[in-house]
């Protein structure tokens, strides 16, 4: 992703603890890109959609988001992600505490495309996350149709 | 109340069928008695036909004399007169006749003493005529006709023809006396006869008026009973549906609460931990600070501050992190236990004593560790269960069984059953160290434990195996003496029945 500057992270988490232990791992894992932090699915949205630098109008974007949101679930977001022509190709990581077979079962079923669980363990939690910061690097993001 | 009801009701009933059968008696004496009667009345009739058959033939015997005694008179008188040996011969029938015909009546009437004197009085008369009559007829045959006729003449044969005749009259009077005496009671039997009859008829009428209004009424008890009990049925299922459908909702509700509590308890913990791992990161980087310091410019440092760098910051984070990792163990056990509650039983036929056999092989070795045996009392009862719920269960148990067996004595764990109607009744019993009487309800409670704490345990083992129990429909309890062993007591349904309202809901997140 190195290679991919114009590539932003957006981050969709509530808790603000959280989202700085994510981001912190993140740029251990060594990547740069710029991230973008919500803490609510309602501004969130409107990013992804209408904002000027948003995704929908302005480039490749992975979207990190979390499933507990105070304002609606996390699933909502995803759904309305993979159901626009325009974001559908977006890559989503769902970044949660639940860890439910049936919710994981349905984040795939509305085209997440990679699930992790945040491990209590904060020493297994820096990991995983640096290892997503690893994974991040190396994979490629698809171009917004007609930019 | 509708034990109440149904009291009542089988007490009338009791009285309803004591009356019936009280019915019914009075009914059959009674239709006997005519039977009786109508036996007895037919012997009395064919008895009275026989005794009037008797009479007649007596009454004609008595006409059959006369008319023989006549016929002798004619027949001697015309011999008399003409000498025509016909009449001679003809007298002789009759004459022949007259003898036996008297003993015949004798005969008939030797039961009668009236009849016997008037025999006896005839006889004489019946003996002087004859022999008269033989007299005139032997005189005619010699010849001698005019002696004859003049004998004739002279006998005083119409006196003596008088007293016959009235002897006879008076033999044939009586017969008729005894037959009119023998009609009367003949009367006399069949009213009577007819009088019991008529009384069985009322008296059957009755009963059974009294029988089909009792029935009536009986049936109508019964129709409002059962409409009584059939509401009560409906109100009680409703009832039950009604406290069932709370129950779920409530039971649900903890579920989802213990879920979400401490699903969302996960979160801040997560912060805790990863923010004390960065502290700890710091604090090493100030121990470096400190360590260089200390080599470059030991005047800036004070003791206070080695002190903080190189204890106090070490120490409290220890401390937040085990404490740490203890809630989260806490926290996981909430979340396995509500997701316990939330698990679709599938319930299968199980063989219980090969289930424990292999939970026993499972622990052979911690068993063979604390030198203990475990014994499986078979045959078990099979039940129809989830494998998975059952397993956690005994396998909870046993090794519970194992974990606090007493080194004094050498350990024994017996696991038995037994069926008693719809249910099936597991033991699990050892010869432990046994629990405290206070404490056998608190230890089903989740993070509580009995007695001293010398096994690693969070205390959530039995508040497992409890929701488990609940679960597939059945309770558990433990009868225990300090110092003596346990037994714990595991009651289930021997076929596991889904709850009236299914969980189809599923909490997101």
């Amino acid at each position: 992703m190195n290679d991919h500057r114009s590539v932003s992270i957006v981050m969709i988490e509530d808790d603000e603890g959280h989202a700085r232990l994510i981001e912190k791992n993140i740029r251990r894992a060594g990547i740069l890109n710029g991230i973008t932090h919500f803490t609510d699915g309602t501004s969130a949205l409107d990013y992804l959609f209408n904002h000027a630098d948003g995704p929908a109008r302005n480039g490749p974007a992975l979207v990190l988001l979390d499933l507990n949101l105070p304002d609606m679930s996390g699933t909502d977001i995803l759904a309305k992600i993979k159901s626009t022509p325009a974001l559908k190709r977006t890559p989503v990581v769902v970044l949660t505490t639940t860890d439910d077979k049936v919710e994981i079962q349905r984040c795939y079923d509305l085209g997440c495309n990679v699930y992790i669980t945040k491990p209590v363990n904060y020493e297994s939690f820096a990991q995983a996350i640096r290892q997503l910061g690893l994974f991040l690097s190396v994979i490629q993001v698809p171009e917004i149709e007609g930019d | 109340m509708i034990r109440r009801a149904i009291r009542v009701f089988g007490e009338s009933e009791g009285a309803i069928g004591r009356l019936l059968i009280a019915c019914m008696g009075i009914g059959f004496a009674a239709l006997l008695a005519a039977g009786i009667g109508a036996v007895s009345t037919t012997m009395r009739n064919q008895a009275h036909t026989d005794m009037v058959n008797h009479t007649y033939t007596v009454k004609l015997a008595i006409a059959h004399t006369q008319t023989l005694i006549e016929q002798g008179e004619t027949a001697r008188r015309g011999y008399l007169l003409t000498g025509d040996p016909d009449y001679r011969h003809n007298y002789a029938v009759a004459a022949g006749q007259t003898g036996p015909e008297i003993a015949r009546i004798a005969r008939l009437t030797a039961d009668n003493p009236a009849q016997r004197q008037n025999l006896a009085a005839l006889r004489p008369y019946l003996r002087a005529l004859l022999a008269q009559r033989a007299q005139t007829n032997a005189q005619v045959a010699q010849g001698a006709r005019a002696t004859a006729l003049d004998s004739f003449v002279h006998e005083k044969g119409a006196r003596r023809m008088y007293h016959i005749r009235r002897v006879l009259a008076a033999m044939s009077e009586e017969e008729s006396r005894l037959l009119a005496m023998r009609d009367t009671e003949q009367r006399n039997t069949v009213s009577a006869f007819y009088g019991l009859l008529a009384g069985a008829g009322v008296l059957l009428v009755i009963v059974a008026l009294l029988s089909i209004t009792t029935v009536q009424r009986y049936t109508r008890d019964l129709a409002e009973s059962r409409d009584t009990l059939r509401d009560f049925a409906d109100s009680l299922e409703d009832l039950v549906a009604e406290r069932t459908t709370e129950l779920t909702r409530a039971n649900e509700e903890v579920q989802r609460f213990a879920y979400i509590v401490s699903h969302d308890l996960r979160s801040p913990l997560v912060n805790v931990m990863g923010f004390t791992a960065e502290l700890e990161a710091a604090t090493v980087t100030i121990s470096a600070l400190i360590d260089r310091a200390e080599q470059d410019a030991p005047e800036i440092l004070t003791e206070d501050v080695r002190l903080a760098a190189r204890e106090d910051l070490p120490e409290a984070i220890g401390f937040i992190r085990t404490s740490t990792q203890k809630m989260d163990r806490l926290i996981n056990a909430i979340l396995k236990l509500s997701r316990q509650g939330r698990r679709v039983i599938t319930p299968e036929p199980l063989d219980t004593a090969a289930l424990a056999a292999t939970i026993r092989a499972s622990l052979q070795h911690l068993l063979d560790d604390r030198g203990a045996v475990l014994e499986i009392a078979e045959p078990m009862v099979p039940i129809t269960s989830d494998r998975l719920a059952l397993e956690q269960i005994f396998s909870n148990l046993i090794e519970n069984a194992v974990k606090y067996l007493d080194p004094k004595r050498p350990g024994r764990i017996i696991v038995r059953s037994r069926r008693e109607g719809a249910r099936a009744i597991f033991e699990i019993e050892d010869n432990g160290r046994g629990i405290a009487p206070a404490d056998h309800t608190r230890i089903f409670d989740l993070f509580r434990r009995s007695g001293q704490q010398d096994q690693p345990g969070e205390g959530i083992g039995l508040a497992h195996v409890r929701a488990l129990a609940y679960r597939l429909g059945g309770t558990i309890d433990v009868a225990s003496e300090l110092g003596r062993g346990s037994t714990f007591r595991i009651n289930l349904p021997v076929a596991y029945v889904e709850a009236l309202t299914t969980r189809t809901e599923r909490d997101p997140a």
